[in-house]
């Protein structure tokens, strides 16, 4: 059960080895009202997983070293309720049995609609809540 | 050599019981190897010469009209006619002759002395010519042999002689060469390599040096300019007495097989584009999602911007209107405004969002800049290029497809420029590169591993080098010796064309250099490109 802070302010981690990306999303959600965090590598988003909880993950795929997928299926064993989606560019490259086994709720394209991300992003927090 | 073999054949020619002396009863004397028939008239005698074998003709001239009438049918192919005189009276012997005798015996007291004599000298004299005839036969049949396989060979040839002049050329050599044969005979062969210095000509080295050369390539400029690649071979030939030597030269017109040649070229080139253009399509989409993001944004904070600026005029009215109170609410919810929209955070981020946005702009410029570098075709003659930047645009192409998977180091040394054909250059550094990182994505995807590529240049020599090393699986030994063979290939199928290696090594062999490959499976695998540094135009260029 999340405390009530949580309820009112969502964390966000946010995950891209393009600094860029990670500046461009934390700008189209500045006022989403999320605690937004910032990962430029699987490594780094890891290390903050295991200090503390985050509401939803959302992570590029095409990374040096540990992969988005490789990253959101260790994300579902250290915080398996978080919310997790993937931002990519390369689609295609993920089977949806893959989606499915690691718990992947939504795949964001890049480049990315400002109102379906927000959108998709408030369904998911939503849901989740819902669930727990 | 008529079928008896080593016995004469000889027909006596006489009328029914003739006295003596009997030509039939000296001539037998000649022992077993002549074998003498008689016959008593010009027919039969005919027949015996038409069934062949007949080596010598013997007619007594008591025959009467039937003598001038065997002289006339048996000349000039038949036997040699000796002619029989009963009584001699030069004037007769003189209308014989004239009437193609070959002899004329009086039957005089010498007779038989003579007649066998006579005989056996006129079967030598005839068996002579008939050798000579038939060696004559052999020489214009191996003659018109030689000319028929020269005039109906596949390739080209030309014989020119000390000086270069052409003494020789058949029908093929005339079209390549864009002349008859007639305007081609004593013209310098030096007229179609205009510009090329002799020492680069392969006929003028065989000329000079009495050398070889089997398969090279070369180019021949005709007078109207048109300009015809040809593969020739050519050797010194001299002509056995002694006489100053020429040379033989083969060619053939090797314009189709190069434009093949660069149809496997472009299409090898396409493939590995392909395989590129996903790689590309993520390095342009992702500074066009944070763009495209940013924009956006932009556009969120100039209305913030514009709700702010509603309030700053709004202050300028209550300034120009002088009324203190108006002047204070208005200050206070311009301050009110800037607070609610976080004004100074937006002028802010709005400046960071523009350079951020122009740096993403310019990393879309350079992509396709090197992208459209890339899909340039050479020209035709060999250019001087920096062969770091060839190798490093290459690079920016390549890695974007390998960088979440592999750590590239560069060193690259300073070098000269050189002539030679940079996006064939281009391409081989790419096959290279993008068979270093499916080495290592065959080893490390999905591992989390990373591997490395070194990409190095360095001068060799005169010459440059230009070394690819990777952290990959490696290549086996038994395959180090096929990589380089068309459509050998041990990707999955549909990964590769099995041509890559193929065309880098027919490229940088057409540069004049070479490419080498080293392996430690497990540990690293290295290909070296080595090309000559030298003027344009001599790469394998020979005459």
């Amino acid at each position: 059960m999340l405390d009530d802070d949580a309820v009112e302010r969502p964390t966000l981690l946010l995950v891209d080895d393009e600094e860029r990306i990670l500046s461009a999303l934390r700008r189209t959600l500045r006022r989403e009202g999320y605690e937004i965090l910032l990962a430029e590598s699987a490594t780094a988003a890891l290390r903050i997983l295991s200090e503390r909880p985050v509401d939803v993950i959302l992570s590029d795929h095409k990374m040096p070293g540990i992969s988005g997928v490789q990253l959101l299926a260790r994300a579902a064993e250290l915080q398996p309720k978080s919310v997790r989606m993937l931002i990519t560019g390369w689609t295609e490259e993920i089977p949806p049995e893959r989606m499915e086994e690691v718990g992947i709720c939504a795949l964001v394209t890049k480049p990315w609609n400002d109102a379906a991300l927000k959108a998709t992003l408030r369904k998911a927090i939503g849901a989740a809540r819902e669930v727990s | 050599m008529n079928s008896g073999g080593d016995q004469v054949h000889i027909i006596v020619v006489r009328p029914a019981g003739s006295d003596t002396p009997d030509p039939v009863a000296i001539l037998e004397r000649l022992g077993p190897e002549a074998r003498i028939d008689a016959v008593a008239d010009a027919e039969r005698c005919l027949s015996h010469c038409a069934a062949g074998g007949v080596d010598l003709v013997v007619v007594d001239e008591r025959l009467g009209p039937d003598c001038d009438r065997l002289l006339e049918m048996l000349q000039p192919d038949g036997p040699p006619v000796v002619l029989l005189q009963r009584d001699a009276q030069e004037g007769r012997a003189l209308r014989a002759f004239r009437k193609g005798a070959a002899e004329c015996v009086a039957a005089g007291a010498a007779f038989a002395e003579v007649l066998p004599v006579v005989a056996l000298e006129q079967i030598q004299r005839r068996r002579a010519l008939r050798e000579r005839g038939a060696a004559e036969r052999r020489i214009r049949d191996l003659e018109r042999d030689n000319r028929n396989i020269i005039q109906n060979l596949n390739s080209a040839l030309l014989v020119v002689d000390s000086s270069g002049k052409i003494v020789f050329c058949n029908p093929l050599a005339e079209i390549i060469l864009g002349e008859s044969e007639r305007d081609l005979r004593g013209r310098s062969l030096w007229d179609w390599f205009p510009g090329i210095p002799p020492e680069e000509i392969h006929v003028a080295r065989a000329l000079a040096n009495g050398e070889r050369s089997k398969g090279g390539e070369s180019q021949v400029t005709r007078a109207d300019g048109s300009v015809v690649p040809i593969g020739i071979s050519c050797a010194p030939v001299s002509n056995g007495q002694g006489e100053e030597p020429g040379a033989v030269a083969v060619f053939s017109d090797l314009t189709e097989i190069k434009q093949l040649q660069r149809q496997v070229l472009q299409t090898e080139k396409m493939a590995s584009i392909g395989q590129l253009a996903a790689g590309v399509a993520h390095e342009i989409n992702n500074p066009m999602g944070f763009i495209h993001a940013n924009l956006y944004q932009m556009g969120e904070y100039l209305s913030d911007l514009r709700g702010a600026w509603d309030s700053v005029e709004a202050l300028q009215k209550a300034v120009a209107r002088g009324e203190v109170q108006d002047i204070q609410d208005a200050a206070a919810q311009l301050a009110a405004a800037s607070d609610e929209a976080d004004i100074a955070f937006v002028l802010s981020d709005l400046g960071k969002a523009i350079r951020e946005s122009q740096e993403g702009s310019e990393r879309i410029r350079h992509i396709v800049h090197d992208l459209r570098d890339f899909s340039h075709r050479d020209s035709e003659e060999q250019v001087l290029a920096d062969i770091n930047q060839c190798l490093d645009s290459t690079a920016n192409i390549v890695w974007p497809m390998m960088k979440h998977l592999v750590l590239l180091e560069k060193e690259y040394h300073d070098l000269p420029e050189i002539y030679c054909f940079p996006m064939q250059l281009k391409q081989v550094f790419m096959n290279l590169m993008v068979n270093a990182y499916q080495s290592i994505d065959e080893c490390c995807g999905d591992t989390g591993k990373m591997g490395r590529v070194w990409l190095r240049t360095e001068l060799r020599g005169k010459g440059v080098a230009i070394v690819v090393t990777d952290t990959g699986v490696g290549i086996a030994p038994e395959n180090l010796s096929r990589i380089f063979d068309p459509f050998f290939t041990t990707k999955k199928v549909g990964a590769g064309t099995g041509l890559g290696l193929s065309t880098c090594f027919n490229i940088v062999e057409r540069h004049g250099g070479s490419l080498r490959v080293e392996s430690t499976p497990g540990a690293e695998t290295s290909f070296t490109v080595l090309l000559p540094n030298r003027p344009p135009g001599t790469e394998r260029r020979v005459g």
